[in-house]
């Protein structure tokens, strides 16, 4: 049990503190569409051109093959340099987080130096193609369907909630190959080309005013065979792979992020008049408890990230066990927005972007904290289950 | 950076853990067994320099220890005999330091109980009380002091309160109370810790012992849910208190907000736990005979020992902003 950072996580803290200093853009994201895109886009290019992409790819992949604590490291930088713009909001996401990991996991030798490379360097925009209207907890349920023609997969159905699919580039998709095996048994994992005819893509706006909510419909998509990751209909197995680094790490910029977000509110509940029109709201006893049980609790959630990270460097993988700090993540995320406009008064009036420094926007798109990746109903299935050991009952 | 006992303090927690188990049943007063053999383990001077007698090991191996003890529901006075131990060795009264942490003496938990009297814990067993008032700590001999036992709240944590509890010439003042006090708090948080995955264990395994509608009601996830967020909230108090302990023993300089969020998370997570483990036992939950009530009432005594939540909620918001 120790805090210590070993000198190389030091040097490491120093040197991403400096460059962020002098790379970090200070325009804001613009909110969506192909400004979007080539905003986030030119982020990660400027990354990967610092040599900062792909901070916990293996180097053969063109990552800086750095440890969890390194990657904990830079996201705590990251927040400290009061970004216009929130790490994981960003159409790059699935690519870093979700596609790039489970093509080095499961993809071929052709798939990876194909595709890793383009990710890494901000050249392409991947989504996720995994929730279907009948498929959404119960995501082995999916039926987006695809029959083998010659060397094609031949798709038809429908997906959605996919996040950015009218900017992007590529897709995660999970389709049915055999609906006559179990559920479980006739998924298959495929690299979707969004430019492939038959495709048709639809916009969502989002109760937070986004439109980069999208659903998906196919009609007789023609993929190559050449796109499977993993074996055909063995999906399952590969798509639970990349789940499990959302256990690890991809929220961890969220998490660590949420920390300064609480200490900006304190600053916030100082300098503004509270509930009686006279003193500031931190003078206000309920405001007052309900900010320093956040300070605590936000505390607390580092402290289950870093456990997080020493229970996988003691097993090498991701457990179960990171559906309990999800769970503490989103619901503390949305309490302390909540708070927030508490404290806010009638500025609360006032409609402000979902990234940057105002309240309502974020407040908005903080109700996506229980509900994507897995809603906190599945977090506490997964406890309950692969954790605490209760049985499963249909 | 690594925030789990190493495979070393794992062997701590399991010796301390059969000792435990050997000696003690849960719903019983401290059996005297248990007491002479966590003398013997060296347990009231574990985090004790072993100049003063104590065993040498850190903040890290206590926590672990009272971690231990309230996951066990372990009454009897071994917080405020090991923290007196700590007061007698800094106040330079080594020879009571050594009989403190050779158990010869017991020793009861002094708070104000109103502007005139204190209540004092364990009292029954005591002869020396560790008097905490404001910022002060001083351990004062109970001998000759006048003491009127009232019904206890917790059955085995027998409560008296002192009318004449005389600070004036004690056997020995703590030369830094703050720190003491912080020091304490975090042993009271990891033994609300502790609570809150003991009745977590609990809930988890009725749930799959108990059967209704022909099927474990762990199955359901009203059950399960619950289960779910008992096993995160002690999840969270666990990891905090153990930052907490290597921020306190390391100085680190945000050290004290972190022991104060220690002690918040704790104690919600340890009475929030043992209210619904008593709901997911249902009929039998309510039952005397059952022990879910013990973690009910010892959450409430220690969630208020040495500065209420509330106190330590200021104190969280008061302090600089942690990094």
């Amino acid at each position: 049990m120790n805090l210590d950072f070993t000198p190389e996580e030091q040097a490491f803290r120093e040197e991403a503190r400096t460059w962020l200093a002098e790379n970090l853009p200070t325009e804001e994201r613009p909110p969506d569409g192909q400004p979007m895109r080539e905003f986030d886009l030119a982020w990660q290019k400027t990354l990967f051109e610092g040599g900062w992409a792909g901070i916990n790819w293996p180097k053969e992949f063109g990552g800086k093959g750095l440890n969890d604590i390194q990657q904990m490291i830079w996201y705590e930088e990251f927040a400290r340099a009061d970004p216009p713009f929130t790490l994981n909001n960003s159409c790059t996401f699935v690519g870093n987080n979700h596609g790039g990991p489970t093509l080095i996991v499961s993809g071929t030798d052709e798939q990876k130096s194909f595709h890793l490379p383009k990710i890494l360097g901000g050249e392409v925009v991947w989504c996720q193609g995994f929730s279907e209207p009948g498929a959404g907890s119960d995501l082995a349920n999916l039926s987006c369907k695809a029959v083998i023609d010659g060397d094609e997969l031949v798709v038809n159905g429908q997906k959605i909630w996919t996040s950015y699919a009218h900017v992007a580039d590529y897709q995660e998709l999970l389709v049915r190959t055999d609906p006559t095996a179990p559920k479980h048994k006739g998924i298959s994992w495929v690299i979707c080309d969004m430019k492939t005819p038959g495709i048709e893509i639809r916009e969502i706006t989002t109760m937070s005013h986004v439109n980069d909510f999208c659903e998906v419909f196919y009609d007789d998509v023609r993929i190559p065979l050449t796109n499977v990751v993993g074996q055909i209909n063995d999906g399952w197995r590969v798509t639970m792979t990349t789940l499990s680094f959302e256990r690890g790490t991809a929220f961890m910029a969220d998490q660590v992020e949420l920390a300064s977000v609480v200490e900006r509110l304190i600053e916030e509940a100082r300098v503004r008049t509270g509930p009686d029109g006279k003193r500031p709201a931190i003078a206000d006893d309920e405001i007052a408890r309900r900010l320093a049980l956040a300070r605590a609790e936000v505390a607390a959630l580092k402290a289950m990230t870093i456990a997080g990270i020493s229970r996988t460097q003691r097993t090498g993988v991701p457990g179960p066990e990171g559906s309990m700090t999800r769970l503490f993540h989103g619901e503390l995320h949305q309490r302390v927005y909540q708070l927030a406009l508490d404290i806010i008064g009638p500025e609360a009036l006032k409609l402000t972007p979902v990234d940057g420094n105002g309240w309502t926007g974020p407040y908005l798109q903080s109700f996506a904290y229980t509900i994507g990746g897995g809603t906190t109903d599945i977090q506490r299935n997964i406890v309950g289950e692969r954790v605490l050991g209760l049985p499963r009952v249909k | 950076m690594d925030l789990l006992p190493t495979s070393e303090q794992e062997e701590i927690v399991g010796s301390i853990a059969s000792v435990i188990a050997g000696n003690h049943t849960l719903g019983e007063p401290l059996d005297d067994r248990l007491w002479d053999a966590a003398v013997a383990q060296g347990w009231l001077g574990l985090g004790l320099e072993e100049a003063f007698g104590g065993v040498g090991y850190s903040l890290a191996e206590e926590v672990l220890l009272f971690q231990e003890l309230g996951r066990a529901c372990v009454p009897g006075p071994f917080l405020a005999t090991v923290l007196a131990a700590r007061v007698a060795a800094e106040a330079g009264e080594t020879e009571l330091a050594a009989r403190l942490v050779a158990g010869e003496a017991r020793v009861g938990l002094a708070e104000r109980w109103n502007d005139e009297k204190f209540s004092v814990l364990d009292a029954e067993s005591a002869t020396i009380a560790l008097l905490v008032d404001g910022g002060r700590v001083a351990l004062v001999d109970l001998d000759g002091v006048a003491l009127e036992h009232i019904p206890s709240f917790d059955t085995l944590v027998p409560v008296a309160l002192a009318i004449d509890l005389d600070e004036s010439a004690p056997l020995a003042t703590a030369p830094d109370g703050e720190a003491l006090l912080r020091r304490g708090a975090l042993l009271v948080a990891a033994m609300l810790a502790g609570m809150a995955r003991a009745t977590t264990e609990q809930s988890v395994s009725y749930g799959i012992d108990r059967e209704q509608f022909g099927q474990p009601v762990g199955g359901f996830q009203a059950v399960k849910h619950r289960c779910a967020d008992m096993a995160t909230r002690a999840e969270a108090a666990m990891c905090q208190v153990y930052y907490a302990a290597l921020a306190l023993r390391d100085g680190r300089d945000d050290a004290q907000f972190h022991a104060h969020a220690a002690r918040v998370v704790a104690a919600r997570a340890a009475i929030d736990n043992a209210q619904i483990n008593v709901q997911n036992h249902g009929g039998i939950g309510f039952t005397w005979e059952h022990t879910a009530h013990r973690y009910v009432t010892r959450s409430r005594v220690y969630g208020s020992a040495l500065g209420t939540t509330h106190g330590h909620l200021g104190e969280t918001l008061a302090a600089s902003a942690p990094h």
